[in-house]
This record gives C-alpha cells, sequence and structure tokens, in this order.
C-alpha cells in the first residue's frame, strides 16, 4: 500500500467512525431515558438512529472493501 | 455550570451531546463551522469549546486564533482520524485536551470537569453496590441481602445488632432503598441528646413550649412520614423517655411537645445498637414492650472478621474512592490485600476505611504504590475489652483477673513486669496465677 492509498484508507476509517459516534451518543441517550432524565419517546427515536447509524457504518464497509478491491484499478477512489 | 460551545458539522451528534451536556448541568451553544464559532466567540464568553477537527470551512484548530489568552477558555478537540490523535496529543497543553470519537457519556462529564480519566474507573464500575449501598458478595452478606430483600416487602419495624464499625446505617439505607417507598429516610442518634431535648427531637415541639422553642419545629417522627426513620443507639435512650416512645409506635400518632394535637404517622422505624439481644435483656437499658415493638423484625450484621472475603472489595472500592476524590492513582498489590486480611479489624468497617485513608495520606501522591504501615494495630480494640470486664454485676475477683491477663498479654508473659504494672508483688501475682489453676509449682 502507497501513501495515497493509506490516506484513503484513513479517510474511510474516519468516514466509518463517524456513524459508530452517532451510535454511541444515541445509546447514552437511551440510558438517560431508563433513568428517566429524559422522556421515552426520545429513545424511541434514539433506537431508530442507531439502525440507520448501523445500516450508514455497513455502507461505509462496503465502500472501503470495494475501494480496495485488487479488481479496482483505481484503490480509494470510490470512497472518496 | 459552565458555558460550553459545541463546534461539529455533524447535526445528529450535536443534538444528541446537547441533550446530554444539558444533563450534565451545563448550558451548551452549537456552531456546524469555523465561521458560525467565530461569531458565537465575538457574542459570547466561553467555558469550554468542545470543537471537531475537520470542519466544512477548514481546520477546527483556526479557531484557536479566535481565543482570547486572559479568558482561559479550556478546549477540548474532537477527531474521528486515528493519525490526528497523535498530532493533538503532542500540542495538548494545560487548557487543551482531545477526545477520539467514538464518545461516551463519561467521557464528556471528564472532559467537562477537566480531569484526566482516571485509569481505575472500570474497578470502580466493577464492584456492586447492593441496594446501592453494601459490598460483599461473602455468604453472610449474601445471607443479610436475602433478609434486607425480605423485610423491605412489609412495614415491620427493624432492630439492627452489631459491632460498632459493622455500617448499622449504611443497612438502615439499604432496607429505605429497597422499600422504594415515597417518602425520606431521616436518622438519628438517640445517644446525642439530653433528656430535656430527645422530646423535641423525635416528636417536634410548638412554639414557646420551653424557653429557647423560638418556633414551631417538626420531630422526626413527621420528617419521615411514608419514609424510614433510623433511630441509632436506641439502647443509649433514657428509660424515662421510652414510654413516650413506646405510646407513638403503638397508637401510630405523635403530639409535639407542649402541643395538644395528636398527628398521625406513617413510617418504619429502623432502630441500631451495638448490644447483643443478652445484654439488652440483662443491662435492662430498653424497657421489654418497647423491644417488642421495635424488634419486630431484628438483624444482626456480621463483624468483618466472620467476612474476611469482602476486605479486598471493600479496600479496592476505599481507595477507588479516595483516587476519585484526590485525582491520585493508588492501586493495591496483591501481598497487601492478603495482610489486611489477616487482621481482625475489631473497629470493623469503619475502621478499615480509616485505615485506608491514612496509608493514602502516607503514600506519595504522584505514584501508584500505597504504603502500609509495618503493623495494623488498634487501641480501640483492647479498650473494648476493658470496658467490657468493667460492667456492673461483675465481682471484683473476676475483673481482677481479666486485668492480671490483659497485663501479661500486654508484656509478653514476663512476670517480673507485669507486677510492677500492676503494682503487686512477683509473689502475688504468682499467688493469683496459682489460685487460677495457670501455675504448677514447677514454673515457680
Amino acid at each position: 500500500m502507497d501513501e495515497g492509498e493509506f490516506a484513503q484508507l484513513q479517510k474511510a476509517v474516519h468516514d466509518a467512525r463517524r456513524p459508530l459516534n452517532r451510535i454511541t451518543m444515541q445509546s447514552e441517550l437511551i440510558k438517560l431515558a431508563l433513568e428517566g432524565a429524559v422522556p421515552p419517546d426520545k429513545a424511541m427515536a434514539a433506537l431508530d438512529k442507531i439502525i440507520a447509524g448501523c445500516k450508514d457504518c455497513s455502507d461505509s464497509l462496503s465502500d472501503m472493501v470495494a475501494g480496495f478491491s485488487p479488481n479496482n484499478n483505481d484503490a480509494g477512489s470510490s470512497i472518496e | 455550570m459552565l458555558t460550553v460551545l459545541l463546534v461539529d458539522d455533524d447535526a445528529e451528534f450535536t443534538d444528541v451531546a446537547c441533550t446530554i451536556i444539558e444533563f450534565l448541568g451545563h448550558e451548551v451553544l452549537t456552531a456546524s463551522t469555523l465561521a458560525e464559532a467565530r461569531d458565537w466567540l465575538s457574542k459570547e464568553t466561553f467555558d469550554h469549546i468542545l470543537l471537531d477537527f475537520m470542519l466544512p470551512d477548514g481546520s477546527g484548530l483556526h479557531l484557536m486564533e479566535s481565543l482570547q489568552p486572559e479568558q482561559q477558555t479550556r478546549v477540548t478537540l474532537i477527531t474521528g482520524h486515528p493519525s490526528v490523535k497523535g498530532i493533538i496529543k503532542d500540542m495538548c497543553g494545560p487548557n487543551i485536551d482531545y477526545l477520539v470519537k467514538p464518545i461516551q457519556r463519561e467521557d464528556l462529564e471528564s472532559v467537562l470537569k477537566g480531569k484526566k480519566q482516571p485509569a481505575n474507573k472500570r474497578a470502580t464500575t466493577a464492584i456492586t453496590k447492593h441496594f446501592g449501598q453494601l459490598i460483599g458478595e461473602s455468604a453472610p452478606m449474601q445471607e443479610l441481602y436475602k433478609l434486607i430483600g425480605r423485610v423491605s416487602k412489609t412495614k415491620a419495624n427493624v432492630m439492627l445488632l452489631g459491632e460498632s464499625g459493622v455500617g448499622k446505617e449504611v443497612v438502615a439505607a439499604a432496607i429505605h432503598e429497597a422499600s422504594e417507598c415515597e417518602g425520606t429516610y431521616v436518622a438519628t442518634n438517640c445517644g446525642a441528646f439530653s433528656k430535656e431535648l430527645i422530646g423535641s427531637e423525635l416528636f417536634g415541639h410548638e412554639k414557646g413550649a420551653f424557653t429557647g422553642a423560638v418556633g414551631r419545629k417538626e420531630g422526626v417522627f413527621e420528617q419521615a412520614e411514608n419514609g424510614t426513620l433510623f433511630l441509632d443507639e436506641i439502647t443509649e435512650m433514657p428509660i424515662d423517655m421510652q414510654p413516650n416512645l413506646l405510646r407513638v409506635l403503638e397508637n401510630k400518632v405523635v403530639i409535639r411537645v407542649g402541643g395538644t394535637k395528636a398527628m398521625p404517622v406513617n413510617c418504619r422505624v429502623v432502630s441500631a445498637t451495638n448490644r447483643n439481644m443478652e445484654e439488652i435483656a440483662e443491662s435492662k437499658v430498653l424497657r421489654e414492650d418497647i423491644y417488642f415493638r421495635l424488634a419486630v423484625f431484628p438483624i444482626t450484621i456480621p463483624p468483618l472478621r466472620e467476612r474476611k472475603e469482602d476486605i479486598p472489595l471493600l479496600a479496592e472500592y476505599f481507595i477507588n474512592q479516595l483516587n476519585e476524590e484526590n485525582d491520585s492513582q493508588f492501586r493495591w498489590q496483591a501481598v497487601q490485600l492478603e495482610k489486611l486480611q489477616t487482621y481482625d479489624w475489631p473497629g470493623n468497617v469503619r475502621e478499615l476505611r480509616h485505615f485506608v485513608h491514612r496509608a493514602a495520606i502516607m503514600s506519595d501522591p504522584q505514584g501508584t504504590d500505597i504504603e502500609l504501615p509495618k503493623t495494623i494495630e488498634s487501641p480501640f480494640a483492647k479498650k473494648q475489652t476493658l470496658s467490657t470486664g468493667l460492667k456492673a454485676g461483675r465481682t471484683i475477683e473476676e475483673v481482677e483477673k481479666e486485668l492480671i491477663y490483659a497485663t501479661l498479654e500486654k508484656v509478653d508473659g514476663n512476670k517480673t513486669t507485669a507486677a510492677e504494672m500492676l503494682g503487686i508483688s512477683t509473689k502475688t501475682l504468682y499467688n493469683r496465677l496459682h489460685a487460677y489453676g495457670d501455675l504448677n509449682s514447677d514454673s515457680e
């Protein structure tokens, strides 16, 4: 892997962390709802966002695999 | 409360982070670009800025130029980029910190407190506090938890028996916690009030009831309405005040001192004493009728020496607490925890807690090692033994024998020194030991 490809990989990982961060924070919100600190309907919305976040994360990983596939001559271009 | 500026272009993240930061008791404003953040900085003063490293109109680092140095604003850079972590770490000064995504509530709490995440955080959370209060996984404690669980489902009055320092007040609070009642938990010490004042403390008083009663006062029975009233050292309550307490327990009504109106009261009474049942019966410090009203469900709390397997857990908990309070990083070594388990702790959990505190004070605050004294000693243990020997009802011969043996133990069996300490001749000491059947003629 050359420097350019490594930079692309780092960017891909950065993008994948974004939905993971949302998932973590939404989980914290659900904990607050269970403790009674925020209304329960916020917990329901947070669960939907967690599901969406998981899908986003999965898409990012798929893009990453496609970007670094040996069949892809322009490694990393699809994850820009 | 801090005023926080959160700068991040991820709207979903800022939305939920705001809820959490507000829950933590701070005020928060948001910006999604550098330009917006600069705009806020020109209008407001912030105690803390949570700043995303990569923003649509440039790096978050550019915002540092807009900060006034005299304002001492703390900055936490947020990054999801692993390579950036190293760069930020290098530039972290006293007012700059960093967080790597994904972020948890505890991370936010930690940076907003201005403290580094304690490395022992996991250990703290791993110790279970039963009923939110009690620590220990030994068989005697499991039995105690079972009793607390059972009695909390009823309205029965509980009497807690146990040596000084076993945690009677903590158990009382655990019973209150487990009862899930509406009212509050109120604790009072019956041994701390004079005969004249205890009536006012328990039942309250009306304005002008006695000299100094400048206003109306609610008693603890009223304060604990629908909750739990903890009466510590119940056996130290003046005996002539006990009929008044009995009347409240039987009739469930209270009349304030100097008042005439009977007010209904409804609370569970948890009482405590460090005397055992035999002592209570023999010493007549508690009227029999009161005893049966209070001790519907007596619970004996085990002394620490009967649950030594809990000592490492308690020591761990206490040191974690001190680490959190003082921002230190003390760690027990296995051999130290073993040493703590060899001692009998006559002052029970209270003595252990104070011992850990003393050890932490003696240790180097910058290091992780805890400095223990070579021997663990408690003058309290000996004092307690002697004081039990000086109760009315014992013969002079009994007390004399106990004193002779206590003195011999103190001087490692040296009879000459013991005789000197006792103020008797060595011959008299030998005669006494003969009489106790502890010496034969060969040993003289």
